[in-house]
């Protein structure tokens, strides 16, 4: 169909609309519209994509000149081609209508690969590609630097950005890394020696180039030919590479001697904690290595891996590894912070220290994305509460709006089971997780559940060991035996390859009838990129409130530093992190209104305010008072009501009018008053 | 004679038959026998009708051969040539040993359908007793009827589903302490049935050992002792006769690990366009090695191993026979072919089906076996007043052909009081319509078996 976003035309390759594509289209073109960044939350399964592709096609199409290019960055390879598809679909469709061939380029980048940086991105009016090739600087000045200005970004699934921003920043040294590194060095050392008896001239002409200093790239930086990179801050562009690190020799012994300095410092026997201008402060009281120079090196070694026409770099990763650390803990003195662990806290007996660069400021590796671009649009099925991702990344969006699910059966049913039936409560909390009592409640749960699910269940936990001791002792106890009366059995592991061939098989067995129970673990793989829709998903069970480990140093450091710069407290971070977890979890059984699943949340602490929450609102309108704090008996007859009401044949006469509108219905005045109303209720 | 087209195998003369003689054919698909001068056959049988020949003893006067049918008839045949008639004897028992095996297996077989669609369907074993046993029809007759309308649906009634296995049989057989410090394991033939079909290594162990080297029970109770049965615990003994199919299902899990997956939407390991390069990323790797790890970590570790295998296996066992592995074509070898695979599975992810506009629902026939069953659920067998929906429908043709070439023959009709008494009587609630309402339920049934699932 064809319809009008405020005096846009925009194709829509579907017969019909659900309301909240309307809603959501309304809000992307006055993000357009304002030149402003967006947050957007629709659940997944009311074609969020599709949405965006119209519209922003449409406006590309209608303003060429205002909008020039759509990048869209998704997380996994299969969302990659999902998108990838629903383009093809769209530009089917316009040929069909306009009957034209369309003369729109669309460029997809996926998998490194196949990685090719043609000039046709700079041409192509659609880029989709994954979140590094923008967020990672040492890929976004590959590919991504002279992306024009006038671009719409999109970041889909975004309800992990700043942990992608965040990881693209950091840097882990151990001993290995500086031997390879040592390696790096000498090989490099041998090379320019080479060089010097057969080329000398090729070299002076890279010192005279470093005099001239890297103008050029200043000059292109100026003049917004290119975006920003943060590991190559604007100050080093306007000055000369200094003297010190001039010729290639010195640049290798100062390596060396950078090396050395490190080296001293993974020799330690306790916790070393500092931030990067104390660090620097150490620099140059051991081996009096200047802050200039280091701020240098990774520029510096670029220029000398290009001047020795060295054909793979991968061999110099580590190299690279350490001047990009060189680089960045000499130009941010904050967001960064220091740690150097000699041991695991696991092993205490064996010595593997680990020196931890760790970014605690996600805004940093977005923030030229941010500069750079007219639109980004961080979107996702789950992503609230919304207020917290701007005071996260730093900006200031123009809209913020997260869109329901429009109903016509509730399709979802969302309960909290916070007690045994012999009253014990049910939790994952530190203090009771050995608990016998929780352990076996919660297998008893699965028990009953597997006795009336048809089909698949996803139960997930809050991490791996948790998992592993729960199934060892359901084992030891007998629940899993019984459990296998009804379904087959499939559980995660560590492995990514026998993890997949035990999600294949799971998927077999849902097919073919059987029914299974898989196992997984939030944050984990499964978690993050697998769907679960129809009969592969008919109840998710979330046993536990997935908080992060909060033993851990870097993240005791992030937290302080969210409190220190972003008033947010530690806690209202922790809970916020371990409710988007849990309902990516859940999120995962529903995808689409003809779907439907039980979301079961196995944890009295859900049903607190603060909790409840901060689960998205398409989630959170579906709980009733009556459902907060539920006995395993009581979850286990609300769900076969539920299930047998699903049961029951779904049309798309049921539909129509509420939740699926037709070209008619969505030009009524009526309908129009009503979406507009359903979506400010928020 | 009698067919030119039959193909005659062998020819014998001189054979007599009722102190006639005669000659013997041996054709393709029959035995038959004609008297000296005449070009008929006056015995003739089908090799599928003979059970079994006889001979006459060697060493006695005549030499004889005699036929016996299924019927219980039989039928002798001297052979009377005084030079050769051992030869010729011996050619046509040997002609017959050859011929009648083949013919007894079609016979078995169809001997077979009959009595298994007897066994299944309660309503046609006593419509077969009504009409063959009380001799209303012969059993050919019946039969043509049946197995004509059984052929066209012969691929799905051949289709019988394998019964799976219970996923928790080894649950089944938790030992019970015996009182003297022991343990008894109960196993029945059905859970041999489903270690063996679940665990074919175990299966082939029993072949190698039972019964030369171990008995049926000392097997059984060294593969309740065996580590492989515990496999929580970590240290196989090498001297295990059962260490052998650990080793086995390692191999199997590992080379199906090695495969792959097929459906590229569920492959982990290329989800992830680009994992951060080596030491890049907030998280380092955790140690891979196995060295720090506790025991009771490897113990659930091998616990979880053990249910995904074992899950794993129960389905195989239960999709092996029947289906041959589906092949999908889908080659792996080309990174730029994209396969057909993942296609359809993006185009499904991608799928919003109450968005499109209905091209008719998309349904899936029930396919019922015993559609009386479903319409009427499970009721006691009540002989006489069943019929199945078939043959009502069949005989309401019948009586609607008559009514259509009906002619009133006026001399003999009825007076007023017995025609309106008829006519009483075949009124609904009238005496002969009794059955009526049976047969509307039929009917209403024969609809419902249309019904299709969407």
């Amino acid at each position: 169909m064809k319809i009008n976003i405020e005096g846009l035309l925009v194709y829509f390759p579907y017969d019909y609309i659900y309301p909240e594509q309307y809603s959501y289209m309304l809000e992307l073109k006055r993000t357009l519209d304002a030149k402003g960044h967006g947050v957007l939350e629709m659940p997944s399964g009311t074609g969020k994509t599709i949405s965006l592709l119209s519209l922003i096609v449409a406006y590309q199409r209608a303003f060429p000149l205002e909008v020039t290019k759509l990048i869209y960055c998704s997380r996994t390879v299969p969302e990659i081609e999902k998108v990838v598809e629903e383009l093809r679909k769209l530009m089917e469709f316009y040929s069909k209508e306009t009957g034209e061939s369309s003369n729109f380029l669309a460029l997809a980048l996926s998998s490194r690969k196949n990685l090719c940086i043609h000039p046709e991105i700079l041409h192509a009016n659609i880029v989709v590609y994954s979140y590094h090739y923008l967020l990672d600087p040492k890929i976004a000045d590959l590919v991504s630097k002279e992306l024009a200005k006038k671009s719409v970004v999109v970041f889909d699934e975004a309800h992990n950005i700043d942990n992608v921003c965040i990881d693209s920043m950091s840097v882990n040294i151990t001993r290995r890394t500086l031997d390879r590194c040592q390696n790096n060095v000498d090989t490099l050392q041998n090379t320019i020696r080479n060089i010097k008896e057969t080329d000398a001239a090729k070299l002076k002409e890279e010192y005279r180039r470093l005099v001239e200093g890297l103008k050029e790239a200043n000059v292109a930086r100026e003049t917004d030919v290119y975006m920003a990179n943060p590991v190559l801050p604007d100050e080093i562009l306007q000055e000369a590479v200094p003297g010190s690190i001039r010729t290639a020799e010195h640049f290798v012994g100062f390596m060396r001697r950078f090396l050395e300095y490190l080296k001293a410092r993974l020799r330690v026997h306790h916790v070393v904690q500092e931030s990067a201008p104390q660090f620097l402060k150490d620099v140059f009281d051991k081996v009096c290595i200047d802050r200039k120079p280091l701020r240098f090196c990774a520029e510096r070694l670029r220029s000398l891996l290009r001047t020795l026409e060295i054909a793979d770099i991968t061999d110099f990763s580590p190299v690279t590894l350490i001047s990009n650390f060189a680089t960045l803990v000499s130009t941010y003195s904050q967001g960064f912070t220091i740690i150097i662990e000699p041991f695991e806290d696991r092993t205490p007996t064996i010595a593997n220290p680990v020196l931890h660069f760790s970014c605690m400021d996600p805004s940093i590796a977005i923030k030229p994305v941010f500069e750079r671009f007219q639109s980004v649009i961080i979107t996702s099925g789950t992503l609230s509460p919304l207020d917290i991702y701007p005071r996260i990344l730093d900006f200031r969006p123009v809209t913020m709006a997260s869109f329901t699910m429009t109903l016509a059966r509730t399709c979802l049913c969302p309960l909290i089971v916070g007690r045994g039936n012999d009253q014990v409560a049910l939790s994952s909390k530190f203090e009771t997780r050995e608990d016998f009592a929780v352990i076996r409640n919660y297998g008893n749960l699965l028990l009953e559940m597997s006795a009336i699910v048809p089909d698949g269940i996803v139960a997930f936990f809050t991490s791996y060991v948790y998992m592993e001791n729960i199934v060892a002792s359901w084992y030891e106890q007998g629940i899993l035996e019984n459990i296998q009366r009804n379904k087959l059995i499939f559980i995660e592991t560590p492995d990514a390859s026998e993890t997949s061939m035990a999600l294949e098989k799971y998927q077999e067995a849902c097919e073919n009838g059987r029914g299974a129970v898989l196992l997984s673990v939030a944050r984990g793989k499964v978690s993050e990129g697998i769907d679960f829709v129809h009969h592969f998903g008919r109840a998710v069970i979330m046993f536990g409130v997935p908080y992060v480990y909060t033993q851990s140093r870097i993240l005791k450091a992030r937290l302080e530093y969210l409190r220190d710069q972003f008033q947010i407290r530690e806690n209202d971070f922790l809970t916020f992190d371990a409710m988007r977890h849990a309902a990516q979890c859940v999120g995962r059984a529903i995808r689409g209104k003809t779907d439907y699943g039980l979301m079961i949340f196995a944890d009295k602490r859900y049903a607190r305010a603060d909790k409840r929450g901060k689960l998205p609102r398409w989630i959170q309108e579906h709980m009733s008072d009556g459902s907060l704090n539920l006995t395993v008996d009581e979850t286990v007859q609300l769900a076969k009501h539920f299930l047998r009401q699903m049961a029951q044949p779904f049309r798309q006469e049921d539909q129509l009018g509420l939740s699926l509108l037709t070209l008619e219905q969505l030009e009524s005045e009526e309908i129009l008053q009503k979406i507009t109303q359903i979506a400010h209720q928020a | 004679m009698a067919s030119l087209s039959e193909e005659v195998l062998l020819v014998v003369k001189k054979v007599r038959q009722k102190k006639q003689d005669g000659t013997l054919y041996l054709m393709a698909e029959r035995i038959a026998w004609g008297p000296e001068g005449k070009d008929r056959f006056t015995v003739s049988h089908l090799y599928a009708d003979i059970r079994c020949q006889k001979i006459s003893p060697d060493g006695k006067a005549k030499i004889q051969l005699q036929l016996v049918l299924h019927t219980g008839e039989s039928t002798t045949f001297h052979f009377a040539n005084e030079s050769s008639a051992l030869k010729d004897r011996e050619a046509a028992k040997e002609l017959l040993q050859q011929l009648l095996p083949k013919f007894k297996k079609k016979a078995n077989k169809e001997l077979e359908e009959k009595n298994r669609m007897l066994q299944e369907d309660p309503v046609l074993f006593q419509l077969y007793k009504d009409l063959v046993v009380s001799q209303v029809i012969s059993a050919e007759e019946f039969w043509a009827n049946r197995l004509s309308i059984n052929n066209t649906d012969h691929s799905l009634s051949n289709n019988k589903q394998e019964v799976g296995i219970s996923a928790a049989f080894l649950a089944d057989i938790r030992p019970q302490t015996d009182g003297c410090n022991g343990l008894r394991y109960n196993l029945t033939a059905d859970i041999i049935e489903s270690i063996f079909r679940t665990y074919p290594t175990v299966k082939q162990k029993y072949g190698e050992n039972v019964p030369h080297n171990l008995t049926e029970k000392e097997f059984w109770t060294r593969f309740f002792q065996s580590h492989y049965f515990h496999r929580d615990r970590i240290n196989t003994g090498t001297q295990d006769i059962f260490s052998e199919c650990a080793k086995q299902d390692e191999k199997g899990l590992k080379s199906m690990v090695v495969q792959g997956v097929k459906n590229p939407m569920v492959d982990l390991l290329s989800l992830e366009d680009k994992t951060l390069d080596e030491g890049y990323g907030v998280s380092t790797a955790p140690s891979t090695s196995n060295s720090n790890k506790t025991v009771k970590e490897n113990s659930n570790s091998a616990i979880i191993k053990r249910f995904n295998h074992h899950s794993a296996m129960v389905l195989a066992a239960g999709s092996r026979k029947g289906e041959t592995s589906s092949t999908d074509g889908n080659s792996r070898d080309s990174d730029f072919f994209q396969p057909p695979v993942k296609k359809v599975k993006l185009q499904e992810s991608i799928e919003y089906e109450d968005l499109q506009r209905e091209n008719g629902p998309k349904t899936v026939a029930l396919n019922l076996k015993k559609s009386d069953r479903y319409a009427h659920g499970p009721v006691p067998l009540q002989s006489q007043q069943y019929t199945t929906s078939q043959d009502i429908i069949n005989s309401v043709n019948c009586i609607r052909h008559e009514m259509a070439n009906y002619k009133p023959n006026l001399t003999q009709v009825l007076s007023n009081s017995t025609a309106s008494s008829a006519i009483a009587a075949l009124s609904p609630g009238g005496v002969l319509m009794q059955a009526g309402a049976q047969q509307a339920i039929n009917r209403k049934c024969n609809d419902w078996c249309n019904l299709t699932l969407t």
